[in-house]
Order: C-alpha cells, then sequence, then structure tokens
C-alpha cells in the first residue's frame, strides 16, 4: 500500500479498510488477516495496525473475537451506515472546494450534472 | 522495574569534545524507532553506549538491566560485522553467533536467510553492501532479546533489497522488542515508524510520534525532519 506521509497512517489503513468492506472485497462476517499480516500486507507497523483495528472495533464496524480474530461486522446497517458517512465526506469535501470558488448550490448542482453527462459522451 | 530504554542524563566526550550531553530518552516496549541525524552528529555513538561498546556518564537501562555486563544480553546490534576477517565465509559467522550467543534462534536465522537469499557459502569480502546489510540484519534479528539496533541499514542498497529488509523487520521484530533504526534519509522508512528521534547540537533534539507529527503539523515525516534544520540556519 502506498502511504501519503502528511496522513497518519492508522487512518489511512482504516479508510483502505473501510473502502474494502463497503465495494465487497471484505465482506459482512468475513475474516481479517492476523495483526502481523496485515502490518506485512500494507508494510505498516504492527502498532500501527493495531491502532487502526482498534478504532474501527470501537466504531462497531469491526468484531473482535477473543482468541478467533477480528471479523466484519454482520450488521448490515452499520456498513450501511458507515457507506453514507464516507459519502458525505466526499460529496462534502468536492461542495466546499467549489462553494470556495464563489459558486452558487444551484451553479455547482448544473456543473455536476453537466460533468456527468460529459463523462458519459466520451466514454 | 522500569521497562523499555531509559537514558538519563547520559553523555559522552571523546578528548575535549563533547559529543553528546544531557540525552534523556523513554522509549516504551514494542516501539519502532528512527533514530535520525545527519552524518557525525551521534547517532552510531548513541547506540555504542546503549551496549555498553562506549563508555559515558549517566544511566542507561534496557528492562531494569543498568550494568553494562547485564545490559550486552538484552540488545542485538551487529556492528559492521567488525572483529571477522575478510575471508570468513558466512556460514562461519552464523555458527560463532549460535556458539557465543545463547538466544540465537538458528530456526529464525534459516527463515531469514531463505527470505533474504543470503548466500551461506560465500566469504564476508565478496558481499555486495546489499548483501552485507541482509546478513546483518538476519544475524541481529536472529537473537531473541528486548532491544534491537540497526545502524544505517539503507545506506547504499537498491529499493528490492530495502523492501525486503523492511519486511524482515515487520515479520520478525517481537511484539514486545523496541527496534531502533538509525538513518539520514527518513523517506524510505517513515511509513514503518512509531517514533522518530533526532540527534542534533550533541543531545535528543526531538522525540515524537510519527502520527502525531502528521496530525499536529499536518506535514509529512520528511519535512517536518527537514524543517528542523532549516529553522537552525536562522540563527547562523
Amino acid at each position: 500500500m502506498h502511504f501519503d506521509d502528511k496522513i497518519p497512517i492508522y487512518y489511512q489503513i482504516k479508510t483502505n479498510i473501510y473502502h474494502e468492506i463497503i465495494m465487497g472485497t471484505l465482506q459482512p462476517g468475513e475474516k481479517l488477516p492476523s495483526v502481523r499480516q496485515l502490518a506485512l500486507d500494507v508494510t505498516a507497523n504492527v502498532n500501527t495496525v493495531q491502532r487502526a483495528l482498534s478504532e474501527m472495533i470501537a466504531a462497531g464496524i469491526i468484531d473482535s473475537k477473543r482468541g478467533k480474530g477480528n471479523f466484519v461486522t454482520m450488521d448490515e446497517t452499520k456498513i450501511t451506515d458507515l457507506k453514507t458517512q464516507l459519502i458525505t465526506e466526499q460529496v462534502a469535501r468536492a461542495y466546499q472546494q467549489l462553494h470556495a470558488l464563489n459558486l452558487s448550490d444551484e451553479e455547482i448542482l448544473n456543473s455536476l450534472k453537466h460533468y456527468m453527462t460529459q463523462r458519459g459522451n466520451v466514454e | 522495574m522500569t521497562v523499555g530504554l531509559t537514558l538519563q542524563g547520559v553523555q559522552y566526550r571523546h578528548g575535549m569534545k563533547t559529543i553528546l550531553h544531557d540525552v534523556d530518552l523513554t522509549i516504551t516496549p514494542g516501539k519502532i524507532i528512527g533514530l535520525l541525524g545527519e552524518n557525525g552528529a551521534g547517532k552510531t555513538t548513541l547506540m555504542r553506549l546503549i551496549t555498553g561498546s562506549a563508555k559515558g556518564k549517566g544511566t542507561i537501562a534496557i528492562n531494569d538491566a543498568t550494568v553494562v555486563g547485564d545490559r550486552k544480553q538484552h540488545v542485538s546490534f551487529t556492528e559492521q560485522l567488525r572483529g571477522f576477517a575478510r575471508e570468513t565465509r558466512v556460514d562461519q559467522v552464523v555458527r560463532f553467533y549460535r556458539d557465543v550467543y545463547g538466544d540465537f534462534d538458528f530456526q529464525r536465522y534459516q527463515d531469514m536467510e531463505t527470505f533474504l537469499q543470503i548466500d551461506g557459502s560465500l566469504k564476508l569480502t565478496s558481499l555486495s553492501k546489499g548483501m552485507k546489510e541482509k546478513l546483518i540484519i538476519a544475524l541481529t534479528l536472529s537473537r531473541r532479546t528486548d532491544l534491537y539496533l540497526l545502524d544505517e541499514p539503507f545506506s547504499g542498497i537498491d529499493s528490492m533489497s530495502r523492501k525486503r529488509i523492511i519486511n524482515s523487520i515487520l515479520q520478525w521484530k517481537p511484539d514486545d522488542a523496541i527496534m531502533v533504526i538509525s538513518d539520514h534519509y527518513v523517506s524510505e522508512v517513515a511509513a514503518i515508524l512509531d517514533e522518530i528521534v533526532v540527534v542534533k547540537d550533541q543531545t535528543i533534539f526531538t522525540h515524537e510520534a510519527t502520527d502525531t507529527i502528521r496530525e499536529k503539523y499536518d506535514v509529512g515525516i520528511e519535512a517536518y525532519y527537514e524543517s528542523l534544520y532549516e529553522k537552525g540556519n536562522d540563527y547562523d
């Protein structure tokens, strides 16, 4: 995994796993690799991976079963909530950047619609 | 009982010259530390003080072992394979390590030898820079101990060797052991470090967690490290 040196590594690992859960690469109830294996997979330190896992466990997205390992939650509403949260974050970022260019809400909406149709034409 | 690595009021002089002064440092178990500083800043001296091969003032403890003789059992440091004749074969060096260090785990060495593609039949003099570093990593990490010191393991080696060395560290460092990696070029290891310790102006100039630096200052580790020197230039 390629890390951005400016963003905390634990945060990037967490985001990466969240994306895999939302995309379905990691299924509800699926077991995660061991902490050390995850560390090797992404080339990060075991402590950093542990911190990322602890946050995901606290958020209820990962269930830690004593002696068995870490699993993606079976609770689909939690995954739906996570998806909503990530979408909101992405949209908010784009909205703020466009808003900073003094675009009105209507202009933002129109430019997005315009982009989507143009993009379709190119493909 | 203190746990981890503790240095208190450590100083070291060479003749009339102060190399290190007022060194206070506490590292908790399990951490991977980047020991940073310019060439000649005193990084290797600090490692030698920790192992006891250099003698200075102050107190150094590794999990309660303060006396040099006790401390040596708690720390693994392979300093440039000094002391071995150039014609020595790699497997003879390994034999020596097995004989001398009771905590040498030969099975672990063999795993690393395979992973790092080390050829035991080669003579030390015929090893490339990268191969020599790989051998040093394998020998150092094969001892089961509390503290591992690696002195500039990435200097002058190619990126494939670097990746394998980094993977070896992640795979074979025991969970509770501390690892200190010195380097003067941080970007190649930044992602695996828990904390950085910067040696500058003959002392510990900075000691901070890497993710704290990223969160607090919104900069990368390399940019943060470089900024320490830019500020210094203002006073020159």
